[in-house]
């Protein structure tokens, strides 16, 4: 009979046992897959990745890790940009995504109740037909899951007006790092006590493993108008956005593309942008019918008046879905000119947009880089794509050093070096930068709290000595 | 807080510090925290009855003079105030520049910004706008240690670091003394429209239904009930207010009256202007207060039990979420209410509610439920306050504690 050294290991058996075999993963060649998330950097492999069906099921695997003294952590589809689901510790994966009922949809009183591994898509779909939707649209929405998108908060094009993942959330049920299994919230008003639901949803995995949650559920504009300004400067472009939102209007969405980015997608899509054109906003606003042309023809004046070459309607809903396809899958399309891409998720005052798309193009330049730029630009957050080859560890150099350097300008601007992806490992240096060390302590204070052994999901969030993982490349994957 | 001395559900009188700088007040909890002494914050004091009494005296700690505007970039839609800034001063200011903070605060002339978010006020508006954890996205607390720290920023989005600004709302000063905070405004409203009307008792699910149904999007929805000697006698009345650009708020307004009128309850009356709607009536005087957070799908059952109960007024909001309720009779002893309470508590655990007593006699709350049925993570609610707090030097008894 065959036997590898994993099959020996007691870790292992007791999980085969708790959770039966085809549930545990803990081949060499298996793990290689869970070795890192979409930021690929880093790599780290766990020593074993198990699957459970079952609230139980998780409280047992962090109750034997406890046991054990075994760091674990949580991860669902994957497609985290910095690093949440990198086993830094080794140990456990716990991969949420064999959790994926939908518990209850209650119109009535607006929410659902879903496993963690719900994919955030699935859950619209359930519930379009009956006029509602989960609002929080990040991206990868079709493969992240409800549980990840809780564990980051978040974001997408639409959070713009309807918020982000945390103002969706209105509870959760969490298995602590002691294996007790505790709900917070509910669909009841305000919670009794600490809104401990606001608190845990953006924690990173680092509070526990969630393993039920609460959701909003919104009902669905009745109307929208969807429409494209095509820029000749990315100046005028960024102008445009800061006086939109400085006039008092919320669009839906305000997303910008630039030139780089463009010729990607058109070559993917074949949507009918200019490819002479410096930067194109896609402006979408929704909402009542009543009224609702008129914000359109607003945003058309406000956009013409900053130089806007030509303003189009999308016409038809599967033009407009075109649209969002295009803005959505844009990282995918950047593979054709790009071997390598570096993605950023910067935050700025909306005001200084203009500012900081100057800087990053000056930085692009100093360091001979070619930057794309395709961005939730009405919330403010860019996403600085760096184009290089990881083959040549120069650019790969002048990446790092290109990166920091913008989301330096960030923090210079009143900024953040994250709207949406998270700290995860990527930006732990940055974190000093952002907080002060009495900041730091008050925010350890409250992890102790929930995670006393920092078995959960450890070297998260907190720069701490000794967990450096070796950084060897910058991340060349993006958002699906 | 001009007073020299205070007293805070039948605890004390109790000094008042005041201090004038965030280094000053820093000080005072750093004296506090070494020699023990309890701090009990105070902002505007209108809300000190909600809670349990005080486990010992102490000081009350007043922010009234952190009152300073630090940054309001207005076409970035963020301001940054100090947390004693009243909420009135606050919208003036804001709405000079068309942004407001839609969060309808009762007493706004002596309420400040830090105690309102420390007790997680909200009003009608939370149907449409939802409630403080929707908006503060930066906080400066100054904990038990005296040290001033930072949670969140000045952006409107932003992920870096635990979202201490949700933990701190709602936390009744338990955990430190909010000093400064950073808010998410909106734009006003260009225009605004009402539609009041009344339903009887027996039609007020079918009125909420019809709400929950409606085609127009209201931003707030208040609904009331008084008792029997009131001449509203045995009606429900309803405010439902339209928010946003005029063409919506007008088809919204005339939509509303017809979908009513289709379903038997008439709309007899409705106003409209510009701007934002009017200021939220939905205070509530009373001597004992109780509030209930409820599934909307049951708030009708619930307030038909607590009417029957005894002499009681209802204040609700935002379909039903939350529903308060003011005992009208001058003699009520603590055995009648008691019972009234347990009979509606039940009403509300039945569909994962609850119900809070806001306010009530002091010498009550021993035997009381004040916080109702106990939430199911207090255990953990326990370890963040020993966490954040381990002397109790913040508001000791008055909420997340052993009686809880």
């Amino acid at each position: 009979m065959q036997t590898t050294a994993t099959t020996a290991d007691p870790l292992v058996e007791r999980l085969r046992t708790l959770l039966g075999r085809d549930a545990v993963l803990a081949n060499p060649s298996d793990l290689v897959v869970y070795e890192c998330d979409a930021f690929t950097v880093e790599k780290k492999r766990p020593e074993v990745v198990v699957f459970p069906t079952s609230t139980e099921q998780v409280a047992a695997v962090v109750r034997l890790c406890k046991e054990t003294e075994t760091p674990f952590l949580a991860r669902g589809a994957g497609t985290s940009l910095a690093g949440g689901c990198l086993p830094v510790g080794g140990g456990v994966i716990i991969s949420l995504s064999r959790m994926k009922k939908v518990h209850e949809i209650n119109i009535r009183d607006r929410y659902a109740v879903v496993d963690p591994g719900v994919v955030n898509l699935q859950l619209t779909k359930l519930v379009q037909a009956q006029g509602y939707h989960f609002a929080p649209d990040p991206s990868s929405q079709s493969a992240s899951t409800i549980g990840g998108n809780s564990s980051t908060n978040a974001g997408g094009p639409h959070t713009l007006k309807y918020g982000v993942t945390v103002n969706h959330v209105l509870g959760l049920e969490i298995v602590l790092p002691d294996g007790t299994i505790v709900r917070t919230g509910g669909p009841a008003g305000d919670p009794t006590g600490y809104d401990m639901t606001g608190v845990i949803v953006g924690a990173e995995g680092t509070f526990g493993v969630v393993t039920k949650i609460w959701v909003r559920l919104t009902p669905l504009p009745p109307a929208v108008r969807t429409l494209l300004g095509i820029f000749d400067s990315i100046d005028d472009a960024t102008n445009t956005i800061t006086e939109i939102i400085a006039a008092g209007i919320i669009p839906a969405a305000l997303e910008m593309i630039d030139i780089v980015i463009l010729e990607a997608v058109e070559a993917a899509f074949h949507f009918g942008f200019p490819l002479d054109a410096e930067a194109v906003l896609i402006m979408e606003v929704d909402g009542l019918d009543a009224g609702l042309d008129r914000e359109a023809e607003r945003i058309t004046e406000f956009a013409r008046k900053n130089n806007a070459r030509e303003v189009r309607k999308a016409a038809t809903e599967a033009e407009r879905l075109l649209l969002w396809k295009c803005r959505k899958q844009a990282f995918g399309a950047l593979g054709r000119i790009a071997p390598s891409l570096c993605t950023q998720d910067g935050v700025v005052p909306r005001t200084k947009l203009p500012h900081m798309l100057r800087r990053a193009r000056e930085i692009g330049a100093k360091y001979g880089l070619r930057i794309g730029n395709v961005f939730h630009a009405g919330d403010g957050n860019i996403h600085p794509l760096l184009l290089f080859d990881e083959r040549d560890p120069d650019q790969v150099k002048r990446v790092f050093a290109a990166s920091n350097e913008i989301l330096d300008e960030c923090i210079a601007c009143g900024g953040s070096v994250t709207g949406e992806h998270g700290i995860g490992v990527e930006k732990l240096d940055f974190m000093p930068k952002l907080f002060a060390p009495v900041d730091l302590e008050q925010m350890l204070r409250l992890r102790r709290a929930f995670n006393p052994d920092n078995l959960c999901s450890p070297h998260k969030m907190f720069p701490t000595a000794g967990a450096c993982v070796e950084r060897a490349r910058p991340a060349r994957k993006a958002a699906i | 807080m001009s007073s020299d001395t205070l007293t805070i559900d039948g605890v004390g009188p109790m000094p008042v510090e005041c201090p004038a700088s965030v280094a000053e007040l820093r000080d005072v909890v750093r004296r506090c925290a070494t020699d023990g002494t309890a701090i009990y914050p105070v902002g505007g004091g209108t809300l000190l009855d909600y809670g349990t009494p005080p486990a010992r005296p102490g000081i009350a700690l007043s922010t009234g003079k952190l009152d300073q505007v630090i940054d309001f970039p207005a076409r970035d839609m963020t301001i940054t105030v100090q947390a004693g800034i009243t909420v009135a001063r606050l919208n003036e200011i804001t709405k000079a520049e068309r942004l407001w903070l839609p969060i309808d605060v009762p007493n706004p002339e002596t309420a400040t910004l830090g105690g309102s978010i420390a007790a997680n006020v909200s009003g009608p508006r939370r149907y449409g706008y939802g409630t403080f954890r929707d908006y503060v996205i930066g906080v400066t607390l100054v904990n038990d240690r005296g040290e001033e720290t930072k949670a969140g920023g000045r952006v409107v989005k932003n992920v870096a670091g635990y979202d201490l600004m949700k933990l701190y709302t709602g936390s009744l000063g338990t955990l430190g003394v909010i000093t400064q905070v950073t808010l998410k405004l909106k734009p006003m409203p260009e225009a605004w429209a009402s539609c009041l009307f009344f339903c009887g008792r027996h039609q007020l699910a079918q009125a909420l239904e019809l709400l929950h149904r409606t085609a127009t999007r209201p931003s707030a929805i208040s609904f009331a009930w008084f008792h029997q000697h009131d001449k509203t006698a045995d009606h429900w009345a309803f405010v439902v207010v339209f928010e946003g650009n005029s063409e919506a708020v007008t088809w919204q307004q005339e939509q509303l009256r017809q979908e009513l009128g289709a379903s038997g309850i008439p709309a007899p009356d409705g106003n409209r202007g510009e701007g934002i709607g009017p200021e939220q009536n939905f205070g509530l005087e009373s001597w004992i207060i109780f509030r209930a957070n409820l599934r909307p799908s049951s708030a009708a059952g619930f307030c038909a039990r607590a009417a029957e109960s005894g002499n009681v007024a209802l204040r609700c909001v935002a379909g039903g979420a939350v529903v308060r309720g003011g005992i009208t009779a001058d003699h009520y002893t603590m055995g009648d209410f008691a019972r009234m309470l347990s009979n509606i508590l039940e009403a509300a655990n039945a569909t994962d509610g609850n119900v809070l007593v806001e306010r009530c006699p002091p010498e009550w709350k021993k035997s009381l439920a004040v916080w109702g049925r106990p939430p199911s993570d207090l255990a953990l609610q326990k370890a963040v306050k020993r966490a954040l707090d381990p002397n109790s030097v913040f508001n000791p008894g008055r909420f997340v504690t052993d009686a809880f």
